[in-house]
């Protein structure tokens, strides 16, 4: 009992020793500063003798590697009659085969390996990735570098790609969040590369020679970023790479030309009939590209008005004051190239469906019209701020993020610069990017809905949706034809 | 003094390292006096540290008359205690109590009487609540909690309600643990519900987000004629009626039986010194008072005598689904199950580790996916079943396996969508499933499929230490269950699988009185 007290009082003082007295509230909390310096991209950085750029990074506490090719092609390259071909090739890149392989086999190794290997095509950026163990390196590099050197696009496996995406053409218009930002980017960016839709026909059309074309014209080692992380010795990997690319020629390569004007579609309200029981909501406009300098501010501010989740002007209001909705806020997203889009968005019963948008309207102006309070900012920077280290947590994270931020031509410093950048936004700022990045007199209003109910509205609200401007009905194409459905 | 405090902490902290083959899971663990589990994975390099805490309660833990409450209950832990989000805690109880006096009132009215009551009663009241939820905001600081998180670096700040267990997620700075120790140990000692109605409603508008989506209808009718008598029954989100009807008095009740520390883990992954979590959570959790013990579940699942059919139709995709009866995770039958979905689902891998993941979470979910299932096994391009169904004989699109060890009742499922272009139906893909499972059952598999889906689940459970939050999320789940440690049991069980083993689980629960089988057509347009 003696000794068990002994022990007890020795703890105790120990513990207010150490200044780990309890801390009753949050504002008692005193934390130890805390200092991070982010990598740096040069450290990383890699250059093959054919001129494939790459970024490395040993890791060694799993035995395992992952390596990925990051190839600037996407959809967007693709003129209106070959709409699809991204599809396709996603889903033929590796089980189309290669010239000395079936695409069946290779998969069949990778699974037996206990690996993955994948690829995606995007707007701009098609990427492979592999993971394997580190025991399987040379023979799971052998299996990526044929791929991504050698892809054949066979036409039994192409043949079954088509038929898997035309049956999911089908569900094109049956998911209400799905049909709301086709339409909503369809409405901001106007009929062109970045909106075209792949229909049956497209999809028929495409065959393994259109494939092949597409592989041939941008598929070399000029336009790839490597990025290969994991349980390797990296002058090991560096040789081992350069015998695999040895023969592989580069190219030159024309990058199609596209305009950045798009038509200002006709403010008002956009409704898209849907017999369900509730409201998919964006409202907004045509917003910036991430390159701008004010990019910081609208992050700040974005924050502020609806981008911060529970610390948000937009949730508090819609969803925590009213209980209108459950899932709400702002947001600007971003496009490497072009600008982005700026919305507001809930979704919400039938009956609050105008309601939940005039409020969202009402933080659209406060934000532009009253500088926001000292502890908003407060709050939004120190996040920024305080979160900064967790964009860099794996060493496979690291080295995507620095060969993405190449890829897209922005600024090597990027990030060692900033936490400086964000803090020198100001409430004068935020007020000021209020007004420039968000403009009344612009919005379209789209609702993904069921008409008569939302047009209603409740007691809080009642309709018509007209009271938010002109109301235009939409009735959405058969994804199958791309006809206009009656 | 130095040496004292070495001594004390080699006492308390019991560092287990387990080596499965050549793989380690070095989990330290720290017991508190109140029965609460602490577990920390360090992980120097990036002054990050997830932060998450698991209370073995979910949906399975409710009752006819209040389904939803779980997560109900998840979503109410972020209004507040008696110091956090108010600005006057006398005065706002004060007002609450009117509120919740009220409301009881209402409840009578609408939902006790057949005819929904007094209109002009009840418009009365309603009035008379939005004054008293006027009065009161003055006092409520709203989301302060989630306000110091995020200000604080909070990042990947969520919470979640599955079927077993809901988890309170954030990572924060390396230096700032302790002010999650304070607030989590706050709300678990002084958490206080405003803004219930309200919130009640947010739930309900998420649920209708469900509902919204293709398929939802049918595919929570299949689920509760899959379970007939286990509170698998109902979906995590809850049924409508029980959401309108469900009071603070439930909610209370729930609250006081489930959230104690004896029936939790917090869990620790990053860039921290194990010692100083153990002395902050002696500090901050030591001072929750210990609960009554928690009853574990009654009802499982009994036997079900019949084949289940189900027919329906709508704006999904037309497919097929069949479901069998299995054990429960860690049942010596498990590990042969998991095998076998791989083998026949391809891309999934058959590690069974991880539990399953949650179900409904407090805001649309970026990094923690909230969906249905959580299974093993996959949409598979090398399994048994697309390789025979997609590419050999071309009658189906996909075609996939997969298989759940729930804590008390398991599942094994087959789903397929057929080629519509070739007229091939649901049914024409159920007959040639059968035909596969009653080869299995005489012949078993391949050992070559047997030491794929080895290598795969070795694989999947070294990439599954490589990541922070995900390593939080299946080592605090399994802790609640069997003990952290049954992810490595688990994979030492998987290893041993036979063929034989292969045939007699397919000769066991592959029979038609054991399942159900789910037809949905997809109907043009909604």
């Amino acid at each position: 009992m003696k000794k068990t007290l002994t022990i007890f009082l020795a703890i105790g003082f120990l513990c207010v020793s150490l200044g780990l007295a309890q801390a009753q509230k949050p504002s008692d909390l005193k934390f130890s500063p805390l200092k991070y310096d982010p990598p740096d991209p040069k450290a990383f950085r890699t250059l093959f003798a054919n001129g494939l750029r790459g970024y490395i990074e040993e890791d060694h506490n799993l035995p395992l590697i992952n390596v990925s090719a990051i190839v600037n092609f996407g959809g967007l390259y693709l003129s209106k009659d070959k709409q699809g071909l991204d599809s396709v090739m996603s889903g033929t890149m590796i089980r189309g085969g290669t010239k000395t392989k079936e695409g069946t086999a290779i998969e069949e190794r990778i699974d037996f390996l206990g690996g993955s290997l994948n690829f995606m095509v995007g707007e701009r950026t098609a990427t492979l990735s592999l993971s394997v163990l580190s025991k399987d390196l040379d023979e799971g590099l052998g299996l990526f570098f044929d791929v991504l050197m050698n892809s054949e696009f066979r036409e039994g496996p192409l043949n079954l790609t088509k038929v898997r995406l035309i049956q999911q053409l089908r569900q094109a218009n049956e998911q209400p969040s799905g049909v709301l930002s086709r339409e909503y980017e369809k409405l901001l960016y106007g009929e062109g590369p970045l909106t075209w839709q792949p229909t049956q026909k497209t999809y028929e059309g495409l065959t393994s020679a259109d494939l092949k074309a597409i592989h041939a014209q941008y598929f070399f080692p000029k336009n790839i970023i490597l990025t290969a992380s994991g349980d390797f010795v990296k002058a090991d990997l560096k040789a081992k790479i350069e015998k695999h690319i040895a023969n592989w020629q580069n190219k030159n390569v024309k990058f199609p030309a596209f305009s950045k004007q798009f038509p200002q579609p006709e403010p008002g309200v956009y409704f898209i009939q849907m017999p369900i029981n509730q409201g998919y909501i964006n409202i907004g406009h045509l917003g910036l590209e991430d390159t701008n300098p004010d990019y910081f501010a609208v992050q700040v501010m974005n924050f502020i008005l609806g981008g911060g989740s529970f610390s948000s002007r937009i949730t508090m209001k819609v969803r925590s004051d009213e209980g209108l909705s459950y899932n709400q806020g702002s947001r600007f997203s971003y496009r490497w190239g072009f600008p982005g889009t700026f919305s507001g968005y809930v979704q919400t019963k039938s009956s609050t469906v105008g309601y939940a948008i005039s409020l969202i309207e009402n933080e659209f102006n406060r934000i532009r019209r009253e500088s926001v309070l000292d502890a908003e900012m407060d709050t939004a920077i120190n996040y920024y701020l305080e979160s900064f280290p967790g964009s860099f947590e794996t060493a496979q994270s690291r080295i995507s993020t620095f060969a993405n931020l190449e890829m897209t031509g922005r600024p090597m410093d990027y990030y060692k610069t900033y936490r400086d950048k964000i803090s020198a936004v100001t409430k004068a700022k935020v007020q000021e990017v209020a007004n420039k990045y968000i403009l009344p007199d612009k919005l379209v209003v789209m609702i993904v809905g069921d008409w008569e109910p939302s047009n209603k509205g409740g007691e809080q609200w009642p309709g018509p949706l007209a009271k938010l401007g002109k109301v235009h009905r939409i009735n959405l194409r058969d994804p199958l034809t791309g006809e206009e459905i009656k | 003094m130095k040496r004292t405090l070495i001594i004390f902490f080699t006492l308390l902290v019991l560092a287990s390292l387990v080596v499965a083959a050549e793989i380690k899971l070095d989990v330290k663990e720290h017991m508190l006096p109140n029965g609460m589990k602490i577990l920390m994975i360090p992980k120097p390099g990036v002054p990050r540290v997830v932060c998450h805490i698991y209370f073995k309660v979910g949906s399975i833990n409710e009752r006819p008359g209040i389904t939803g409450l779980a997560h109900i209950h998840e979503h109410m832990m972020f209004k507040g205690t008696k110091m956090m989000g108010v600005t006057d805690s006398a005065k706002d109880a004060e007002i609450d109590r009117k509120i919740d006096e009220l409301m009881d009132k209402v409840y009578r009215e609408k939902y006790w009487k057949a005819d929904g009551g007094d209109k002009v009663k009840l418009a009365q009241w309603q009035k008379e609540f939005e004054e008293l939820v006027k009065s009161e905001k003055p006092y409520v600081i709203k989301d302060e909690m989630w306000n110091l998180y995020m200000k604080n670096g909070g990042t990947a700040l969520n919470a979640s309600t599955g079927n077993e267990n809901t988890g309170y997620y954030v990572t924060l700075p390396a230096n700032k643990i302790e002010l999650q120790m304070l607030l989590e140990s706050d709300r678990m000692l002084n958490a206080y519900f405003r803004e219930f109605y309200s919130e009640k409603d947010v739930i309900m508008e998420e649920r209708r987000l469900s509902e919204n989506r293709p398929g939802y209808f049918f595919s929570e009718q299949v689920n509760a004629a899959f379970y007939a008598a286990s509170p698998y029954h109902w979906d995590v989100i809850g049924w409508m009626d029980d959401l309108k009807k469900v009071t603070k008095a439930d909610l209370l009740e729930f609250h006081n039986k489930y959230y104690v520390p004896n029936n939790c883990a917090a869990i620790y992954v990053g860039d921290f010194d194990p010692q100083n979590i153990v002395q902050m959570a002696e500090k901050y959790f030591g001072r929750v008072p210990k609960g009554p013990d928690v009853e574990p579940i009654r009802t499982y699942e009994p036997p079900q005598y019949g084949e289940k059919r189900m027919y329906g139709e709508g704006p999904a995709a037309t497919s097929l689904q069949m479901m069998f009866h299995t054990p429960q995770a860690g049942h010596p039958d498990a590990a042969p199950l998991s095998v076998l979905a791989s083998i026949l689902g391809g891309g999934g891998g058959g590690f069974r580790g991880f539990e399953p993941g949650p179900k409904a979470s407090l805001t649309a979910p970026s990094t923690i996916v909230g969906q249905r299932g959580g299974g093993f096994g996959g949409g598979g391009g090398t399994g048994r079943l697309n390789k025979i169904l997609v590419q050999e004989k071309q009658l189906a699109v996909s075609a996939s396996a997969s298989s759940r060890g729930q804590w008390y009742v398991g599942a094994f499922q087959f789903s397929a969508s057929p080629r519509l272009d070739k007229n091939v139906l649901p049914e024409d893909l159920e007959k040639e499933i059968w035909a596969e499972v009653e080869k299995i059952k005489k012949e078993g598999v391949t050992p070559e499929e047997i030491q794929k889906a080895k290598n795969r689940a070795e694989a999947m459970f070294i990439r599954s230490l490589g990541s922070t939050s995900g390593l939080a999320g299946s080592v605090g789940r399994a802790e609640l269950n069997r003990g952290w440690r049954s992810i490595l049991t688990d994979y030492e069980d998987l290893k041993k699988v036979t063929n034989e083993d292969i045939k007699r689980v397919t000769a066991k629960y592959f029979v038609k009185d054991n399942g159900l089988t789910a037809i949905y057509k997809r109907k043009m347009g909604r």
